[in-house]
């Protein structure tokens, strides 16, 4: 992973690479991130990130993190691979409400009146999965105070710029320079 | 000057310690006792320390210095929301307890952000009901040393900080911790435990310079003394919350109702006094207790010679009108 910090304090900008790798290594997607940028001017105050992930590789079946069974009331799904059970459980609310999905245990979830065929068809999309960790992984890096901000996205890059009282123009400017420069990366020549 | 020391041995002949440490002038604080194992936290003068560990090494326990023994301790950090620092505060705030302190964890209500970050008037309050108050704070000096200052400005009690960039010193600050910075895990490597020493260690030379000065123009009597009386209050023994009476510095907080029990505990006798004459009585921030601050012997003295005089100029005055 290549890390790039500019700040005036060194204590402070290594505090805070310190403490993104132990945010990274806690959720388990180290080895997802590519590159990471941050700007840090506690004068100003601002606190710009911006983080490139690798490419996800497509969709996940249902049948590869879990076993499906037909029963009398529905159909039974016994969560195999405990990874994937908050976003099987959010996607199955979306796709049938949360009357007719029951959590029986952990890892078992009822799906009412609903017949086998249908949930075999289920399928979760990594890319969005990886998405929805890195912004976890944003919100817990965040400082708490900075609640204005101003994010970037593309399809494997996610930039945020936070400040306390009022966004700057320039400071978007500059969350888009380095939201661009990341998009042209390139990772093996290493040069942020 | 007190020392507090923790005896750590068997029940076997311990009334012979309890004897001795009457009779150098001490007090039992608290007495733990776990079969025939027995805990006993005492407070007794500097000069009697060789005495009791004699006694001590006769008896076949271990005594340790306890410096935060009979201190009640805040510590603080901007907001206790995973953004900050539970996890160090948290670790801080046990380390102490290590040393003999009862520690109060706090997270202010709006103690986030740069310059948005406020301490209200009841918070430091609250805070100076303590013996001294540790402040958790962030990663950056210019941060701490231009906003965070004013959180403990007016704060009465000693401050220690604990934060992350090296400072030599900040204002209103009695000493400065720094290498400690918002992390996601608990403080558990060699350096973090050198590190939680280091904060002990400093807290505890803060207590011991406030000791001092307290000793300089000593206390009417001792909080364990007072303790001592209390203890036996039917309200005292029926109290469910944990270390129904804590002792401080300076006096003690007896977690009861203030307006339910303020009569009963200042008709209380201590050496033919009521402790009403020897102490102030307040209820406390902290729901449901009471705050008893002993005054000190020269401030006792004091009231009474202006006692006698106003007395005396009653009776004088009487005697005129017949």
């Amino acid at each position: 992973m290549i890390v790039k910090v500019e700040g005036p304090e060194k204590f402070g900008n290594e505090s805070y690479v310190e403490l993104f790798n132990s945010i990274l290594l806690d959720i388990g997607i180290t080895r997802h991130v590519e590159a990471v940028k941050f700007i840090i001017r506690p004068s100003d105050p601002l606190f710009l990130i911006s983080v490139k992930t690798r490419k996800a590789a497509g969709k996940i079946r249902i049948t590869e993190i879990a076993e499906i069974s037909q029963g009398k009331e529905g159909t039974y799904i016994n969560i195999t691979d405990e990874n994937y059970a908050p976003s099987l459980i959010s996607l199955l609310w979306q796709l049938y409400g949360r009357e007719r999905i029951e959590q029986l245990s952990r890892l078992e979830i009822l799906c009412k009146g609903i017949d086998e065929k249908e949930i075999l068809e289920i399928a979760i999309d990594r890319g969005e999965e990886l998405r929805k960790k890195v912004l976890d992984a944003l919100w817990r890096l965040l400082p708490e105070g900075f609640k204005i901000r101003y994010d970037l996205s593309s399809e494997n890059i996610i930039t945020i710029v936070a400040t306390e009282y009022e966004m700057k123009e320039e400071w978007k400017r500059l969350a888009e320079k380095v939201h661009a420069d990341m998009e042209v990366l390139d990772v093996q020549s290493a040069a942020l | 000057m007190y020392k507090v020391l923790l005896f750590d041995g068997g029940v076997y002949r311990v009334n012979e310690l309890y004897e001795l440490v009457e009779d150098v002038g001490g007090f039992i604080i608290q007495k733990t006792q776990t079969h025939v194992q027995i805990l006993v936290t005492l407070a007794i003068p500097e000069e009697e320390r060789d005495v009791i560990e004699r006694k001590s090494q006769e008896l076949g326990a271990k005594l340790t210095e306890i410096p935060l023994g009979g201190t009640e301790i805040a510590v603080v950090a901007p907001t206790l929301g995973r953004h900050h620092m539970p996890h160090p505060v948290c670790d801080i705030a046990e380390h102490l307890r290590r040393y003999g302190a009862i520690t109060v964890v706090m997270g202010l209500a709006r103690g986030k952000g740069r310059k948005s970050a406020q301490i209200s008037a009841e918070e430091k309050a609250l805070i100076n009901e303590y013996d001294a108050a540790v402040f958790v704070l962030g990663n950056f000096e210019d941060c701490i040393k231009t906003e965070k200052v004013r959180l403990f400005e007016d704060i009465r009690v000693p401050v220690v900080v604990v934060c992350g960039p090296a400072i030599d010193g900040l204002p209103n600050c009695k000493a400065v911790v720094s290498g400690v910075c918002r992390r996601v895990e608990r403080m558990r490597r060699a350096e973090d435990i050198a590190k939680l020493e280091e904060i002990a260690e400093k807290v505890s030379k803060v207590i011991e310079e406030r000791r001092r000065i307290i000793d300089e123009d000593p206390l009417f009597v001792h909080p364990a003394e007072v303790r001592q009386r209390i203890e036996d209050l039917p309200a005292v023994q029926k109290s469910l919350r944990p270390a129904p009476i804590v002792l401080h510095l300076d006096g003690l907080r007896v977690k009861i109702p203030y307006h339910e029990w303020k009569d009963q505990l200042a008709s209380i006798d201590v050496y033919g006094r009521k402790l009403k004459e020897i102490a102030e009585l307040s209820d406390s921030r902290l729901d449901g207790s009471t705050l008893i601050r002993i005054y000190s012997a020269s401030k006792v003295e004091s009231m009474n010679q202006l006692e006698s005089k106003k007395l005396l100029c009653d009776q004088a005055s009487a005697h005129a009108k017949e």
